[in-house]
C-alpha cells in the first residue's frame, strides 16, 4: 500500500522533546551511521541507500528557510518510501539521458551532535554538510542535516531526513539525486 | 549594425526555422525590444500585493520590474529604476515598502505609482530644471497594465490591442482556472520555484505542445513509475501523472491542439485526475462546485480538460493543476522558469494539495520528468551551435491544419501546428518593430544640462 504523501500525521519536527542520554561509543556508532549514509549515496548504490529507511521515513528538502512543514508550501523535495524508489529507477534506467554521463557527488560531513529525542523516542542528529556535485559543470551544495534515527536490531534506520540547504531559494538546474 | 528585416524574415519558412533564431545574441537582443517590448506579458497575480505597498519584482522579457500595490487599492507596474542615478529601488524579491520607495542610494523617495515624493537637501536643486511633476525625475511606469480576473499583464507599448484582444480564445484557460473555485477566484499559494534551462526560450515553448517527444524523453520516468505501480498493485496520484508520457502514439494523435493568434494556445489533457486508484479529491471539487453553480455547469468547468495551455511571451498556465510557469529569458542560451501554484478560493483543502503535489513532483527542479527535457534542450541548443546543418524541421502535418472562427486547430495530435503558430507570431513581432523605443531618447529638459530661465 502506497503512503499519503500529505499524511500530516508525519511528524517533522527537529527539536527535541527530551534530551537524549547516550554514551561516547553510541555517539561514534551514530557518526558513523551518517558516514555509511552518505557514502552509500557517492557510490551510487542507491538500493542499499533505500534500505536504511523506515518504512514511513520522509526524505525532505526545503524550499524555505525555517519552513514549517510540507504540507502549506512546496518542497524541493517531499518524498516518501514510493518516491525515493521511483527516483532510484529512474536514475538508474538506461534511457535516463539527463544521467548520461551520471552525476558525481562527494559529501563532507561534520559537527555531528546528537540534539535530544522526539515525541517517538527517535534520536535527532544535527549535521553540517559541503556536497561537490559534478555533472557537465560543479556545483556546491551546503547546510545543516537533521536526522531522526529509530534504534533497530542491528542499529539505526532513518525515519526523517531533513536538508536545510543554505540557498533553498537559489534558482535550481536539475536536483536529480539525493543530497 | 540590426539585422535587417529581410534576413529576419528569411529565418521563417512555413515548414522550418533558421537555427540562428536560438543562437543569436543579436536576434535575442531584438526580440527583447520587438516582442517583450510589445506583447503583453504576465507579471504575477494581484493575491501577491495583497495590502498598500506589497510589491513583487520580476522581469518582462531584459526588464527588471516591481509589481505594487498603491494606497488608491490599485495594482501599478514601474521599472526597477531610481531615476537620481540609476540604481534598483528594491532588490529582487517581494516585501512590503510602506508608503512610498526609497532609494536606498542618496533616499529619493517615490510615491507607490512611482511618482516623485522628494529628495534630500532641496534647497540644492533650487534654480535648476530638476521638477518633482516632470517624468524624467519619477520612477517610469510600465506603459500599460491590465488585469483580468487577478492575473496582472503589462505592456511596455503605448499602443496595440488590448489584453483581451491580445490573448483572444486563449482567454478560457485563464477563466476555467478561475472557474475552478466555487467563489471563481484564485490565489497565489504555497511558494514558487525558480529552474535554470541552459538553452533558448523558444524551445522549451515549442516543447510545451509537442507530442512526439513524450514517449520517447521520457522513458525513464515513465517506466520508473509503472514498474514502482506494479510492485504496490496500485497507480497513485503521484504515480499517474509521470505515468501519462508514455502513452503510445494513438494515444498522442487523438489529441486536439489548438491555436490562436500571437502564438498562443492550449492542448488537450493527458490524464484525467479522476483516473487514479484514490481519488476522492475530483469528488469533493465536483460536489463543491456542484453546490456553487449547479451540476451540468460544475461538469462543464470540470470537464474542461487541458494540460499546458500557452501564453506566448509570458509562460504556460495549467489549469487542472492550478500552477502558472512564467518563462523568463535571461541569454540566448538562459532561460528561467518561475513556477507558481495557486489555491481555488472556497475549493476543498484537498484540491490544493494536489496541486501542491503536483508542484513538487512534476516542474521543481527535483521532478523526475522534467531533467530530461532540460537535458534535451540544452542538446538542441549545443547542436545548432555545430555546422552539421542549418534548418530546424517543423514539418509534421503541415497543410492539414484546420482554420476555425478565432484560430486553428490540428487534424492530428501529433502536428507541429503549435511550433508554426508561435514562428508565425515571431516573425510578425519581428519584422514589426516598436515605433518608439524610447531608449536613448532625449525628450527630457536635463538635455544641456542647464536651467532653462
Amino acid at each position: 500500500m502506497a503512503m499519503q504523501l500529505l499524511d500530516r500525521t508525519i511528524d517533522v519536527s527537529t527539536s527535541p522533546v527530551t534530551p537524549a542520554s547516550i554514551s561516547a561509543e553510541q555517539q561514534r556508532a551514530v557518526e558513523l551511521f551518517l558516514f555509511h549514509e552518505v557514502r552509500l549515496l557517492d557510490e551510487r548504490r542507491f538500493s542499499e541507500w533505500l534500505a536504511l529507511w523506515s518504512e514511513d521515513g520522509r526524505y525532505w528538502v526545503p524550499r524555505f528557510h525555517d519552513q514549517l512543514n510540507p504540507f502549506e508550501q512546496i518542497s524541493l523535495f517531499w518524498e516518501d518510501r514510493m518516491l525515493r524508489e521511483v527516483r532510484v529507477r529512474r536514475v538508474e534506467n538506461a534511457r535516463n539521458w539527463s544521467q548520461q554521463p551520471p552525476t558525481r557527488s562527494a559529501h563532507v560531513i561534520g559537527n555531528i551532535t546528537i540534539e535530544g529525542a522526539d515525541a517517538a523516542g527517535n534520536l535527532i542528529v544535527r549535521s553540517t554538510f559541503q556536497l561537490t556535485e559534478w555533472r557537465s559543470e560543479q556545483r556546491q551544495l551546503a547546510g545543516v542535516v537533521f536526522h531522526k534515527l529509530a534504534a533497530v536490531d542491528d542499529g539505526w534506520e532513518i525515519v526523517l531526513k531533513r536538508v536545510n540547504l543554505v540557498n533553498c531559494d537559489a534558482v535550481f538546474a536539475n536536483l536529480e539525486v539525493f543530497i | 549594425m540590426t539585422l535587417s528585416l529581410e534576413v529576419l524574415a528569411s529565418c521563417v519558412r512555413a515548414d522550418s526555422v533558421h537555427k540562428r533564431v536560438y543562437t543569436d545574441p543579436e536576434i535575442f537582443a531584438l526580440e527583447m525590444e520587438r516582442i517583450y517590448g510589445q506583447a503583453w506579458i504576465y507579471v504575477g497575480h494581484e493575491s501577491q500585493v495583497p495590502k498598500t505597498g506589497d510589491y513583487h519584482t520580476t522581469r518582462i522579457g531584459d526588464q527588471d520590474v516591481i509589481m505594487v500595490r498603491a494606497a488608491d487599492g490599485k495594482v501599478h507596474v514601474v521599472y526597477n529604476r531610481c531615476p537620481h542615478k540609476g540604481a534598483k529601488v528594491v532588490a529582487d524579491g517581494e516585501g512590503c515598502t510602506g508608503k512610498f520607495f526609497r532609494c536606498p542610494y542618496h533616499a529619493w523617495t517615490f510615491k507607490l505609482d512611482g511618482s516623485h515624493l522628494s529628495a534630500p537637501l532641496k534647497s540644492g536643486l533650487e534654480g535648476t530644471c530638476y521638477d518633482p511633476s516632470h517624468p524624467d525625475f519619477s520612477m517610469k511606469k510600465v506603459a500599460r497594465v491590465e488585469i483580468y480576473r487577478g492575473f496582472v499583464f503589462a505592456c511596455q507599448a503605448a499602443e496595440g490591442p488590448d489584453l483581451k484582444a491580445f490573448l483572444g480564445g486563449v482567454i478560457s484557460s485563464i477563466d476555467n482556472l478561475c472557474d475552478r473555485s466555487p467563489v471563481g477566484e484564485v490565489e497565489v499559494a504555497g511558494g514558487s520555484f525558480k529552474v535554470m534551462q541552459s538553452s533558448n526560450w523558444k524551445v522549451f515553448y515549442e516543447n510545451l505542445h509537442d507530442t512526439m517527444h513524450a514517449r520517447i524523453t521520457h522513458e525513464s520516468s515513465y517506466v520508473a513509475a509503472r514498474e514502482e505501480a506494479k510492485t504496490l498493485g496500485e497507480m497513485p496520484f503521484e504515480l499517474l501523472i509521470m505515468d501519462g508520457n508514455g502513452e503510445p502514439y494513438e494515444f498522442w494523435e487523438k489529441l486536439e491542439l489548438r491555436a490562436y493568434p500571437n502564438g498562443h494556445g492550449y492542448m488537450e489533457a493527458i490524464f484525467d485526475p479522476a483516473a487514479a486508484t484514490r481519488d476522492p479529491v475530483s469528488r469533493a471539487h465536483f460536489s463543491s462546485l456542484s453546490e456553487a453553480y449547479g451540476e451540468a455547469r460544475a461538469r462543464e468547468i470540470m470537464g474542461m480538460n487541458r494540460h499546458n495551455t500557452i501564453l506566448y511571451g509570458s509562460g504556460s498556465p495549467h489549469t487542472v493543476f492550478q500552477q502558472f510557469r512564467k518563462i523568463i529569458p535571461i541569454s540566448v542560451d538562459h532561460t528561467m522558469i518561475e513556477i507558481q501554484t495557486f489555491r481555488l478560493k472556497g475549493a476543498p483543502q484537498a484540491v490544493f494539495d494536489r496541486a501542491l503535489t503536483y508542484a513538487n513532483l512534476i516542474n521543481s527542479p527535483s521532478s523526475n520528468v522534467m531533467p530530461d527535457d532540460v537535458e534535451v534542450y540544452k542538446r538542441c541548443q549545443e547542436g545548432n551551435r555545430t555546422n552539421g546543418g542549418d534548418w530546424v524541421s517543423l514539418h509534421r502535418y503541415l497543410g492539414t491544419d484546420l482554420e476555425t472562427p478565432d484560430g486553428w486547430v490540428s487534424t492530428n495530435g501529433t502536428s507541429e501546428l503549435p511550433m508554426r503558430n508561435q514562428f508565425a507570431a515571431w516573425k510578425q513581432y519581428m519584422l514589426n518593430p516598436p515605433a518608439v523605443t524610447g531608449a536613448g531618447q532625449l525628450q527630457s529638459n536635463m538635455e544641456d544640462g542647464h536651467a532653462t530661465a
